[in-house]
């Protein structure tokens, strides 16, 4: 059971045993709740009447229970009705939008220009009091909202795919109304569903206390508390049973529709807090740093035996045993499928991994500026922050997504160059300028008063790239920078990282990507990996020529450009992380595979000294 | 306005199809024009798989959905097996959708996620009655070995499948109403590329087998070589270069097509010989079309001449033709 199922727990079952209780009425040892005890009125609880005696003598426990039944049964006898009819006109509405919009969601909202409590009063008025003019009452007063919970929902679904299918598929509209959409739109509606039977009990319960609703002696709620309001000083607990058996219901109600809203909505909510909020973790800073290496052509970056897990107990591996060495002036590209773990890996580089992940093993020596090696696994998130933009930086997939909207292009450079040190409000609007023209932005002067949105997708993208080297950094790491973009377009975002390349001939580049053509264009090395495994690493003309892995052979011949009938199609796909197959991950999908190969994790080999395959077949690989 | 050569008689033909979409600018903003797609004329004979190529925003979708009569077009008409699409009734309409269907491009997307699977592939053979209700089960079986699927898949639902077995899903609930004509709008391009090729084999193997004919709609240049027999160029709206396939690829007439191929990255190293043209600029707003030949704003050769009329297409072989005033085959680098 889920922690949403779990919390519905609670509320659902006071419902359910309250409609039990309403339900059973009749058979319950009940008093008779109009047998009248003028002798005992007023009387306090006793055995016989466990909450008293009301004016009249009459026992309140079973005036209440029977008072309950009449509330209820008008709140949710209203709450169906205008739920059929609310949802049939919203559906129709939203479907075939035009005239047919106008004479149902239209027509409904004009009710909503009323005050409620008059449209009741007004049609109680006229049809005179009881339970069946109240419940139309509250049946005209709740269709137009769910008219317009329907119309809303079905609009946002008629446009999706599956729908155009169906039409596609030729489907008559009531079928497709029916079948399709309105499963499809019935969460929120019943989320709906608990807020109206709450709110429709208080409006019950008002017109009853006005006189204007269910005639006497019926019990109800409203009508047992307009009766003790009058005694009020002889007897102030008859007021607050009624009151608090209404309060109680309909914060029941509440409850209930908050949680089936979560329920019903299954998106995950992050944990949420402040980053100082949290709990602290084991690292440390002054254990990561150590004193510089007197060699100054070591790695910018060098990953060993990287793992990053979420969960504890069963604790997942989404990543494992990750090597990385990038020299400085490097471009290495990090090549897989989703869930390779690749964009994990880069994640962890500045620290950024999702909150629910954290790196359970291994480390990320990081060589700085002034030469000391930090070990990245070890950093607290102070650390990381000092890190970020003038020694690692990050450039993501949606630069829509990752620029702020409502700050412009040239606001956001400026603070990120004085966050990095830079004075002198004239200094850093030149840079600014300056860092616009470098990325190939038109007319930058301009250019920098723009806001995200009025940027094409390839204009953002480069000021994304001018934020990420705004300070110069060492090591760049870009998340499928071109992925979301069209060919010409991204042929000019590549060409200027290659200028990025020949400009800072420092910079380390990783460059994460799942297109095996970009990596070609731009990088000096490939590390390809599977299933959270780094498989094959080596010089990229020399992998792409002789892989040594069967994954990247595989791979490379599935890629739709030699002159082949039939491409090569790895068969099944990529195994889910609570369920890896033992011994080498990609066994299971392997034409090499041999026994061995599920039985025993496949050691790292170097068939060449700048090149690493993990297979224990990679020489028959070709 | 396009040359067909001799070919049989076509299925699907659209004739000067036009889609405007108009939009208002701001609040009190004039109401300004917003074509999709202009003047498109093309004609597709059974069995045979036309690729429609162009970057996004181009109207390759839109025309998709124009050519399955899924969208009215604006001017001009699409006509299957002889009949315009525009002049059926409703229930007419919805009895020719057996012969054409489509496929989307989000497996995620393109399934209703509250319902079978099984439940989803018969819908078409329930709607158009192709099978006694008691056959049913026998041809979802055949469907789904047809893709390449379990049958155990029938009672699961969408959620409980990767990407590229949904989309095989789609492939099998379009196939279920015996179509010869498919729209397949981007199907392998949210797929991961081992993935991919087992889509593009499914369907080289349908359209081998099935005699189907395919409209297939992708941005990637590679999957489409790999496919089609015939090739449509689009830019902002418009058919820049339509031929066959490998003499398209390998000659392009267009500059625009040339560019294109140029900017598709590929596996194999390129002769090293400068860096690669690449062109300057963006796809300008379809709001605001440039006067004339829509890429003389981005086009290495424009001259004077190109910001005039809207070039005509230029026949450059029986079945191939170009409109650019310069259009000549020339091999990319």
């Amino acid at each position: 059971m889920s922690r949403s199922t779990r919390k519905l727990l609670l509320p659902g079952g006071i419902v359910l045993a309250l409609v039990t209780v309403l339900l059973l009425a009749p058979l319950l040892p009940l008093h008779d709740v109009r047998a009248m005890d003028i002798p005992n009125r007023f009387a306090g609880p006793s055995a016989a009447h466990w909450l008293g005696q009301d004016e009249f003598g009459r026992d309140v426990l079973a005036r209440l229970i029977w008072g309950g039944r009449a509330s209820l049964f008008i709140a949710v006898g209203s709450a169906l009705a205008a739920a059929t009819i609310g949802t049939l006109l919203g559906l129709l509405g939203g479907y075939f939008r035009g005239v047919v919009e106008v004479l149902t969601v239209r027509a409904a909202e004009v009710l909503l220009c009323l005050p409620p409590l008059l449209l009741a009063l007004l049609v109680v008025t006229i049809l005179g009091a009881g339970t069946w003019p109240l419940i139309l009452a509250l049946t005209l007063l709740y269709t137009p909202n769910y008219a317009r919970v329907a119309y809303a929902a079905t609009l946002q679904v008629r446009g999706l795919d599956y729908v155009t299918a169906q039409r596609a598929m030729g489907a008559p509209p009531l079928t497709i109304l029916g079948r399709t959409i309105l499963p499809n739109v019935l969460p929120p509606l019943l989320v709906q569903m608990s807020l109206v039977v709450a709110s429709a009990m208080v409006i019950e319960s008002g017109l009853s206390f006005l006189g204007l609703g269910v005639v006497p002696p019926t019990p109800s709620w409203g009508l047992m508390i307009r009766a003790a309001r009058g005694a009020m000083e002889q007897a102030p607990m008859l007021l607050v049973w009624p009151s608090l058996a209404l309060a109680g219901t309909i914060l029941t109600f509440n409850l209930l529709c908050d949680r089936l809203q979560t329920a019903l909505d299954p998106r995950e909510v992050t944990k949420g807090g402040a980053l100082w909020m949290r709990r602290p973790g084991r690292r440390k800073t002054a254990a990561a740093r150590r004193p510089g290496a007197a060699d100054d052509n070591g790695p910018l970056v060098e990953i060993r035996n990287l793992a990053i897990s979420v969960g504890r107990t069963p604790q997942i591996d989404l990543v494992r045993r990750a090597m990385l060495t990038v020299m400085p002036g490097e471009t290495v590209a990090l090549v897989g499928e989703s869930g390779s773990g690749k964009t994990l890996t880069s994640l962890a580089l500045l620290g950024l991994l999702p909150d629910q992940l954290r790196v359970s093993a291994g480390e990320m020596r990081y060589r700085t500026r002034d030469g000391a090696v930090l070990d990245l696994a070890q950093l607290d998130e102070e650390a990381f922050r000092a890190l970020r933009g003038p020694e690692v930086s990050m450039v993501f997939q949606d630069a829509a997504a990752a620029l702020n909207p409502v700050h412009r292009v040239g606001d956001q450079l400026a603070e990120a160059l004085r966050a990095g040190g830079l004075t002198g409000e004239r200094a850093v609007q030149a840079r600014v300028v300056e860092l616009l023209r470098h990325v190939g932005i038109p007319d930058p002067e301009r250019r920098r008063r723009a806001y995200p949105h009025e940027l094409s997708g390839g204009q953002r993208q480069r000021a994304m790239i001018a934020l990420a080297v705004a300070n110069s950094p060492r090591l760049l790491v870009a998340d499928e920078p071109t992925t979301a973009l069209d060919p010409t377009i991204q042929a000019q975002i590549l060409d200027l990282f290659r200028k990025l390349k020949t400009d800072t001939p420092d910079m380390g580049l990783i460059f994460v990507t799942h297109d095996l053509a970009v990596v070609s264009e731009l990088a000096d090395r490939v590390v390809v990996m599977y299933a959270g495994e780094v498989v094959e690493t080596g010089p990229v003309a020399e992998v792409f020529a002789r892989p040594k892995h069967p994954y990247t052979a595989a791979l490379i011949a599935s890629v739709p450009e030699g002159a082949a009938d039939q491409l090569r199609a790895i068969p099944g796909s990529v195994p889910p992380p609570h369920d890896m197959p033992p011994g080498c991950r990609f066994a299971p999908r392997c034409d090499h595979a041999l026994p061995q190969c599920t039985s025993r994790v496949p050691e790292t080999s170097h068939p060449e000294a700048s090149r690493s395959s993990r297979c224990i077949r990679w020489k028959e690989v070709c | 306005m396009f040359d067909m050569g001799a070919k049989p008689a076509p299925l699907v033909e659209a004739r000067g199809l036009a889609r405007n979409f108009p939009g208002r600018q701001g609040l009190l903003g004039r109401v300004r024009d917003v074509w999709a797609v202009r003047d498109v004329t093309l004609a597709l004979a059974p069995g045979e798989t036309v690729g429609v190529v162009g970057e996004s925003g181009c109207g390759k979708s839109t025309l998709g959905r124009m050519m399955m009569g899924l969208d009215r077009p604006t001017e001009g008409s699409v006509s299957f097996d002889g009949r315009d699409l525009a002049a059926l009734s409703a229930a007419e309409r919805r009895k020719l959708s057996r012969r054409m269907q489509m496929v989307f491009q989000d497996p995620f997307g393109s399934l209703d996620p509250r319902r079978s699977i099984g439940a989803q592939i018969t819908d078409g053979l329930r709607i158009h009655r192709l099978v006694p209700p008691g056959e049913i089960e026998a041809e979802l079986f055949r469907l789904l070995d047809q893709v390449g699927l379990p049958r155990s898949a029938a009672s699961r639902r969408p959620h409980a499948f990767s990407g590229g077995q949904r989309q095989r899903i789609a492939v099998a609930r379009a196939l279920s109403t015996r179509p010869d004509f498919i729209v397949a709008d981007e199907p392998v391009s949210a797929l991961d590329v081992s993935i991919q090729a087992q889509v593009v084999n499914l369907l080289m193997d349908l359209r081998r087998d099935l005699d189907l004919a395919m409209l297939f709609i992708s941005h990637d240049l590679h999957v489409v070589r790999h496919l089609c027999t015939r090739i449509v160029v689009m830019y902002l709206g418009r058919v820049v270069e339509e031929g066959p396939a490998e003499r398209v690829f390998a000659t392009p007439a267009h500059p625009y097509t040339r560019a294109l191929l140029t900017a598709t990255p590929s596996l194999k190293p390129r002769p090293t010989g400068g860096a690669p043209r690449i062109l300057p600029g963006e796809l300008p707003s379809p709001a605001n079309p440039p006067s004339g030949c829509p890429f003389r704003t981005r086009c290495p050769l424009a001259e004077a001449a190109c910001a005039e009329a809207v070039p005509a297409a230029r026949r450059i072989e029986p079945g191939w033709q170009a409109a650019c005033i310069k259009a000549a085959p020339e091999a990319v680098a």
